[in-house]
């Protein structure tokens, strides 16, 4: 028998999903393109960053990042759940020679997850301890955690022992190891070093909900493997310990009274067992303790108040039934999914105190224990997965409709702007802005070459450069007249005076005009380029709108297919999703009715013997 | 003696019960079975799906940029942060032209993705070849919570090719104050 229970009682448990590559050391980014898709990566928005990295990536834009990129890549893909598409990045990382050692080990690391997700332990041990050197802190205890339920799951308990044994790191992620570590010894006959494993996790301090909710787990498992060992005062310790208002608190409710009743204790078993009385009837433990609590009673001899609560319990039951058909009707109608769908229930923490305040209705009813199955679970993980695809495919179908009027527009604007631009182009001669340039800095290098000085004269002493050679010419036509000479010693003196002050401006003049020159080369380049690249522009605008208009027609059937093909893999997961509520209802509708014989049975019984008793019950 | 003897069988059909009641133990994220175990045609269907909608996605978003933002009027402007010891951003106002583009509040999320290095594309948009002038305000709260808003401004002279401009906030240990970098990348 403890077989048995602890076969169903143990149920291997996982942390919460970490981000997939959360480990990634932080990157001082170079191209900003990486940055943006951290930027959603950081905020495990999974999807868009994996779209804009595949995006940039054909683009060219990470190419400073290539390989932490190719690393991101894979774990992106990871962690929507392609194992495929992620294995084949890891591996083509690992076979790039060039591949440095720290992405190298990382890449060793998420091969070894991508496997182990796969169920090849022995790959995945081998890829796991393949990591050369130190893997960044996030990433370093899951891989221990991987290779110890790895082992685990191949029966290599005592190898798994070792692995935890050997890890110092945060309890955080040990637990969950430990945890399951001790599960399967339990399962494979090694109670006491399982359950010593157990304790470990049932003891922890905490302050952590997902520890403390994993630490009820384990006490729980500890409470129902001691009853079924016979060992009931054990049981009640570790059951003691569970959360009052944590999702065990029923289970635990009502192993601890049994663990009382074993005990002979049937009054304080009722303390637990009437509390769990009070609660949703739903609940399997609530169920249970509407038998428990007239059996307490009959064992008391409280025959009267046993009889009570045995038809209390057959009334209860009756009602649940009800309920249960109507749901299996509301499932029947498709109105599960859209409850489901109402909770934000994706996987991680917080889903059962969420669920636990869902409305009271048909369709809702019983979401919180469908949820606590893991086909369940997986099967609407992939349900919310196709409505999001769904919703990303009509977004888009919707845009491609203003893409093409788009690219019509611009056909249209593009061909009644070409004549003016044709034009505009035409009437700008960069030949002779060449030419001039040219000539300018001919004259400018032979005035250097000569240091001709009056080369550089501004426009007022041109002037009177000017002046004064035709004084000097009307002096050289009277060059008898010595009443000139004088004027002729003004005139020396006037040059004299302007040839120092253009020497005494040379260096910086010729400095300017250098600067000047050098100013204009690129004016005429920049002239040059612009031209060119706006003929070039000119001329292929035309084939690029085409281009563009080619691809978004091209597209836009893509969409339509996909579309068309996820609505209907969602109306099939829907079913698939309501086959397997409906099971699960039924077999507690099942269940109910056995329970429902037990009570009429055990009331019979109690009629019977006051009968034969000769007395009213 | 045979009613009770009932009872006992009927508690021991409980117990049996309590064990497939703790079966369906909410903590246990995983089925006992091992992961890999069970994959169903149907999740086969989902993982190509999803494939192929991440590759149309990214199409998609290549050819929604080509044709809204070609790269020869493109610009995107970003924010970048370090450790933000020194100022707690609220939200970043950019003007080009003396125009408003993007008035952006930060959630703490955001904040934090920046911090991890992150970079937050803030602007994309297109601009005319030649001289432009990108003026960036940002507001949030200095030491000592103190309100903070600061500008930089950048003059870009706009090529035929698409421009990256960087806003990076980052702390100034020297002067214990932050600091606002416009970078233009190539």
């Amino acid at each position: 028998m403890p077989g048995a229970l602890l076969l169903t009682v143990l149920l291997a448990a996982e942390p919460a999903p970490a981000d997939v590559a959360a480990g990634l050391p932080a990157v001082k980014v170079q191209d900003l393109h990486y940055g943006d898709v951290l930027f959603h990566f950081y905020q495990a928005e999974h999807f868009e960053a994996l779209v804009r990295l595949a995006s940039y990536r054909d683009q060219g834009r990470l190419a400073a990042h290539a390989r932490d990129a190719e690393l991101l890549r894979g774990g992106l893909w990871l962690s929507l759940g392609q194992h495929r598409e992620a294995r084949e990045i890891f591996e083509r990382l690992l076979a790039d020679p060039a591949t440095p050692a720290p992405v190298r080990d990382q890449a060793w690391f998420y091969l070894g997850k991508v496997l182990y997700a796969a169920g090849l332990f022995e790959d995945s041990e081998r890829a796991l301890r393949s990591v050369a050197g130190e893997l960044p802190a996030a990433l370093a205890p899951e891989r221990q955690l991987l290779l110890a339920q790895g082992l685990m799951y191949r029966g290599r308990f005592d190898e798994a022992v070792a692995v935890l044994d050997g890890w110092s790191g945060a309890p955080e992620w040990t637990a969950y190891a430990q945890f399951n570590l001790g599960v399967a010894l339990v399962r494979a006959g090694r109670a006491e070093r399982g359950l010593a494993l157990l304790d470990g996790v049932g003891t922890l301090v905490t302050e952590n909900p997902e520890l403390a909710s994993l630490r009820d787990k384990a006490n729980v498992a500890i409470g129902y493997a001691q009853l079924q060992a016979g060992r009931p005062a054990a049981a009640r310790l570790a059951l003691d310990r569970v959360q009052l208002a944590g999702s065990q608190a029923n289970k635990a409710l009502l192993g601890a009274g049994w663990a009382d009743a074993a005990e002979g204790g049937y009054r304080t078993a009722l303390v637990p067992w009437l509390e769990l009385h009070g609660r949703a009837v739903q609940d399997g433990a609530v169920q249970e303790s509407y038998l428990a609590v007239p059996y307490a009673y009959a064992e008391l001899g409280a025959i009267g108040q046993a009889v009570e609560y045995y038809e209390q319990a057959i009334a209860s039951y009756d009602a649940e039934r009800v309920r249960i058909d109507e749901s299996i009707a509301a499932i029947r109608a498709g109105r599960l999914l859209q409850a489901a769908l109402a909770t934000q229930a994706d996987g991680r923490r917080g889903w059962f105190a969420q669920l636990a305040d869902v409305p009271d209705s048909p369709e809702s009813r019983y979401l919180y224990h469908l949820m606590a199955g893991h086909e369940f679970q997986e099967g609407l993980k992939s349900y919310r997965a196709l409505d999001a695809m769904a919703k990303n495919l009509t977004t888009w179908s919707a845009s491609l409709g203003a893409f093409g009027d788009m690219v019509e527009t611009r056909q249209q604007a593009l061909a009644a702007r070409l004549p003016a631009a044709e034009s505009r182009l035409a009437s700008v001669d960069i030949g002779t802005l060449n030419a001039g340039r040219d000539a300018l800095r001919a004259r400018f290098e032979a005035a250097l070459a000569q240091r001709d000085v009056t080369a550089l004269a501004t426009a007022q002493e041109r002037a009177w450069l000017d002046l004064l050679d035709g004084v000097d010419a009307e002096l050289a036509a009277h060059a008898g007249d010595a009443s000139l000479d004088d004027a002729r010693e003004k005139a020396r003196l006037a040059r004299g005076v302007l040839m120092w002050r253009l020497d005494e401006a040379w260096k910086v003049r010729s400095w300017e005009a250098g600067r000047s020159m050098r100013e204009l080369d690129a004016a005429v380049y920049d002239a040059r380029t612009r031209q060119t690249a706006s003929s070039r522009a000119r001329q292929g605008a035309p084939e690029r709108n085409a281009e563009l208009g080619r691809r978004v027609a091209a597209v836009a059937p893509r969409v339509a297919d996909l579309a068309a093909r996820v609505e209907s893999a969602k109306s099939a997961q829907e079913r698939y999703l309501a086959d397997i509520a409906v099971g699960e209802l039924q077999a507690q509708r099942q269940r109910l009715d056995e329970y429902s014989v037990q009570a009429r049975y055990a009331v019979a019984t109690i009629y019977d013997r006051a009968s034969a008793q000769g007395s009213a019950p | 003696m045979n009613g009770m003897h009932s009872m006992r069988m009927t508690i021991q059909a409980l117990l049996v019960q309590v064990s497939m009641l703790a079966a369906l133990a909410p903590a246990s994220a995983q089925e006992a079975a091992a992961p890999g175990a069970d994959r169903s045609a149907l999740d086969a269907e989902v993982q190509e799906l999803r494939r192929q909608v991440v590759d149309l996605n990214r199409d998609l978003f290549m050819l929604e940029e080509d044709l809204l933002f070609p790269a020869s009027t493109q610009v995107a402007v970003f924010v970048s942060m370090d450790t933000g010891t020194f100022f707690q951003l609220d939200s970043v106002q950019i003007k080009v032209d003396d125009k408003e583009v993007a008035n952006y509040l930060y959630t703490a999320r955001e904040l934090e993705a920046l911090k991890r290095g992150g970079v937050h594309r803030i602007w994309l948009g297109n601009l005319k070849a030649g001289e432009h002038e990108i003026v960036a305000f940002f507001t949030g709260q200095g030491t000592h919570e103190r309100d903070y808003k600061r500008g930089a401004t950048l003059a870009i002279d706009k090529g035929v090719g698409a421009q990256y401009v960087e806003l990076k906030i980052s702390d100034r240990l020297r002067k214990l104050q932050p600091e606002f970098v416009v970078r233009v990348w190539e």
